[in-house]
């Protein structure tokens, strides 16, 4: 008991401590407009709530520590039986001062090439309502995608208009003449997203921007092969290069 | 430099999604566990079987807890001389079948809805049928700790686990150190009004009802308490889960996921490996889960998310003030079984 007497002083204020952090770490993912980069905006304002609630906790345990100080410090009961006293708050603790300090990162080509190119042309999520009135240069990639889905023949949409905005992947093994145009999509967090997108066919005089470049293309959905796949591919007329979106994710 | 702030990136991702439903699974079980009246509820349980492992699976509506806090409510009811198929049922669907999980299961799979009403699907069929399965145990004996077999034979004073662990329960103060001051779930209104403590380490022990007449200032501490216990605890579980999903994710061959996550056999064994030695708490293995989700067919998915909550490594230990080993192990792997029936037939008949 003698042992654990400083223990018993220093663990809640620990838990106090953590809590708080964890608090802080996602008031400030909502401050700063991050929560974007790791979940859907349907959880945003849940964060929030979390976050005050986490705070307020931590305050509540402060300010009674704070008024029991000088009495008898009665111990502290641990039911651990996964981590000894205190580790519990230690890597909550040390998470969200890693998460204050490293801000999170857009995911990119690599991540997609990582994910599967086989991929990009399927959506997991189908469109809940067709609108006959859309046009198709209102589509955006992501809807393109899911309208594919749905009626998978390329040739159904051949000579169509098309205006997308994605990031520029170089699968290895697509020709010179075609990039793949994607964006990635989150249902719930940063964990499940994942690319999709087509391929863009490059006349001549196109220059190929390096991969993870931003652009908005123009031009008329065809039909191409592409290692051994009919494929519906955007023929670009123009590409114009456009800074990365504050929002990078389609939902 | 940039796989590393990948992981990074769904790591935290995974964290800040799952933390709102973690606080609110705290806050909701620490606050319903002293409302719900324990006693009243054992009254109302049927006695048929097969509707008894049925009720026992369903009152986890009640009893928000994932799967750190069902063992000792299930072992306080049967304790309570409820019947064993509900107690069962109850042990091992409570922690899928409550309304946090299943709003946090929801958040994570709405492009798949099949997955959230599969999951409580699963999880009640299995519950019950291994609930139904021990009512054909009727002598508890062979299968309870001795230590209950007694206390259910003689009903001793209420307080024989407190007397045979004595000292070696860390050396707590039992008595005099004042209720209001020990952290910890606590149910009130237990065998003969006594307040018990719902402690994951120790044995749950009646007490004499320090509670009584307590002010709500007082309650709130000790929910307030409770809650950054809870939440330390589970909070640090989650922390080791999603880190190892993001490394998985972030880490493993693309190829090899792929293969195993493919077919439609190894891809639930799997999981239900992955399930078993992850023990991430229920409120939150859903977004475990959906890290999966891309690369996994749907039935491992359902594996991972019916037999996780039901197996937990960290629990064995609190089963053990329960059950015999063997018994656990009957459990384990009747549980084990089902689910892999269950989700293979969804691999190869339905999606």
């Amino acid at each position: 008991m003698t042992k654990s007497q400083p223990q018993n002083k220093f663990l809640p204020w620990l838990d106090v401590l953590a809590i708080a952090s964890w608090g802080v770490l996602m008031l400030k993912y909502w401050v700063t407009g991050k929560l974007n980069l790791l979940i859907h905006p349907n959880f945003f304002g849940l964060v929030f709530v979390c976050g005050i609630a986490l705070i307020v906790i931590a305050f509540l345990k402060a300010k009674e520590l704070w008024q029991r100080r000088r009495r008898e410090i009665t111990p502290n009961v641990q039911h651990v039986n996964f981590f000894a006293p205190g580790w519990g708050s230690s890597l909550l603790l040390i998470s969200a001062i890693l998460g204050i300090i490293i801000t999170p990162q857009v995911f990119a080509s690599d991540k997609a090439l990582q994910r599967g190119v086989t991929e990009l042309t399927n959506s997991r999520v189908q469109p809940q309502a067709f609108r006959a009135s859309t046009r198709p240069e209102e589509r955006s990639l992501v809807d393109w995608v899911r309208t594919l889905s749905v009626y998978p023949e390329p040739d159904g949409y051949t000579g169509q208009k098309v205006k997308v905005q994605g990031f520029v992947i170089h699968p290895p093994d697509m020709g010179k003449e075609y990039i793949f145009l994607a964006r990635f999509v989150l249902t719930c967090c940063a964990a499940d997203a994942y690319p999709v997108g087509l391929p863009v066919k490059l006349s001549e005089s196109q220059e190929r921007y390096t991969p993870d470049t931003w652009l908005e293309i123009e031009g008329k959905m065809v039909t191409e092969t592409i290692s051994g796949k009919r494929q519906l591919t955007i023929a670009a007329s123009s590409l114009k290069k456009i800074p990365q979106p504050p929002n990078p994710y389609s939902y | 430099m940039n796989q590393l702030n990948n992981g990074f990136t769904i790591f935290l991702s995974l964290l800040v999604e799952a933390m709102p439903f973690l606080l609110l699974g705290v806050l909701f079980s620490s606050l319903l566990l002293f409302f719900v009246d324990e006693r009243k509820l054992v009254e109302k349980m049927p006695q048929n079987p097969l509707l008894g492992a049925l009720v026992g699976s369903m009152v986890g509506f009640l009893f928000p807890v994932c799967e750190c806090g069902n063992v000792p409510v299930a072992r306080r009811l049967l304790m309570q001389g409820v019947p064993t198929p509900v107690a069962v049922g109850f042990l091992l669907a409570a922690p899928t079948i409550n309304p946090i999980v299943i709003w946090a299961t929801w958040t994570a799979f709405r492009d798949q809805p099949e997955i959230v009403v599969l999951r409580v699907v699963f999880s009640l069929l299995i519950a019950t049928i291994i609930g139904y399965v021990f009512s054909f145990q009727t002598d508890l004996q062979p299968i309870v700790q001795p230590a209950i077999a007694r206390y259910l034979k003689f009903n001793p004073p209420p307080n024989p686990e407190q007397k045979r662990r004595g000292k070696s329960s860390t050396g707590k103060p039992a008595i005099n150190t004042p209720n209001i001051l020990r952290s910890g779930t606590y149910i009130l209104g237990g065998r003969a009004g006594m307040t018990t403590r719902l402690d994951a380490n120790q044995l749950p022990t009646s007490e004499p009802n320090l509670n009584t007449g307590k002010s709500k200032a007082d309650k709130l501490r000790l929910v307030l308490d409770n809650s950054i216990q809870e939440l330390r605890e589970l909070g640090g579980v989650m922390i080791l889960g999603s880190a190892i999903a993001a490394a998985i994710q972030v880490l493993a061959p693309r190829d090899l996921i792929l293969s195993l996550g493919a077919g439609p056999i190894t891809s639930i064994l799997v999981m239900l490996v992955l399930a078993a030695v992850v023990s991430i708490c229920s409120t939150v293995d859903s977004f475990f889960a959906l890290s999966f989700a891309s690369t996994f067919s749907s039935g491992s998915l359902l594996a991972f998310l019916v037999f996780g909550p039901m197996i937990d490594i960290k629990s064995v230990g609190l089963m053990l003030s329960m059950f015999k080993p063997k018994t656990i192990f009957y459990l384990f792997a009747l549980a084990g079984q089902l689910t892999f029936l269950f989700t293979l037939f969804i691999n190869l008949h339905v999606i």
